[in-house]
């Protein structure tokens, strides 16, 4: 059974991964990188991390895809000029650096291909809200607060960008 | 779950995103591929988590789902003004900085 559930979320993750590639129109590729997110929350449910899984679902697909598709809105008619420039870059040197990249990344993978299950018995909060928080607000209290300042500085950021006018 | 099936679906998607880094010219497409490799990494850091049976691996993932949507609210207004001051989705076309 695991076994089934396991191999369909392999398959759909690669599957929507490729979509987001090989999709001319970036309304699809955002739709098929949606599900891409939703299967990964799936698979995080598989391998018992709640809390990630949820945070998966609310941050990525609530928040940034939806900033994704505000922007692909935004530039509705632009998309369609990219077809009048022919590519710079030779299209079969980038298909035999992608074949080499995906070689050693086969070879590299041999390797891991023997690692043992876990012979960890996972504890029973793991993963939960609870265990997650008590981690994260007292054992990596400050790099929280640094993140949160990164966030901010990068919000300010954005907002600077972005503005009008310059 | 498998530990080394987890490897290498999460090998898969980072060289998908590369692949599409490569290869893709529209600027959005481009960005979504950066966001793919990022969630492979995620993918790595939840599989070994559940693997040692360690949470600290969890809260790097939460770490990463931060920088990813700063960088995400970055990323896409560099692209607002980039297509402000040109009109063009295609990272071809912008290439002022080239010596």
């Amino acid at each position: 059974m695991s076994n089934i559930v396991q191999w369909t979320l392999g398959v759909v993750l690669v599957c929507s991964s490729l979509g987001i590639v090989l999709a001319r129109n970036p309304v699809h590729a955002s739709l098929s990188f949606l599900l891409t997110l939703l299967t990964l929350a799936t698979y995080y449910l598989q391998l018992s991390a709640q809390f990630i899984a949820v945070m998966q679902v609310l941050v990525y697909a609530g928040a940034i895809l939806v900033i994704f598709m505000f922007v692909i809105v935004l530039f509705q008619d632009a998309h369609y000029q990219l077809d009048q420039y022919k590519p710079k870059s030779s299209s079969i040197l980038l298909l035999a650096a992608a074949s080499a990249f995906l070689l050693t990344l086969a070879v590299l993978g041999r390797n891991f291909a023997s690692v043992s299950p876990s012979q960890h018995r996972l504890p029973d909060d793991f993963g939960s809200v609870q265990s997650i928080g008590k981690l994260l607000y007292v054992d990596f209290f400050f790099p929280f607060e640094a993140i949160v300042l990164l966030f901010l500085v990068a919000v300010v950021g954005a907002l600077y960008i972005a503005r009008k006018g310059t | 779950m498998d530990l080394s099936f987890s490897i290498w679906i999460s090998m898969a998607m980072f060289s998908i995103g590369i692949i599409g880094v490569l290869a893709k010219r529209n600027a959005l497409i481009f960005f979504l591929s950066i966001e793919l490799m990022l969630n492979a990494s995620n993918l790595l850091f939840v599989a070994f988590a559940n693997q040692w049976g360690n949470q600290i691996g969890l809260i790097w993932v939460f770490f990463i789902l931060v920088v990813a949507a700063a960088e995400a609210a970055v990323g896409l207004a560099i692209i607002i003004h980039l297509f402000r001051s040109k009109q063009v989705v295609d990272v071809d076309q912008f290439n002022e900085l080239k010596g």
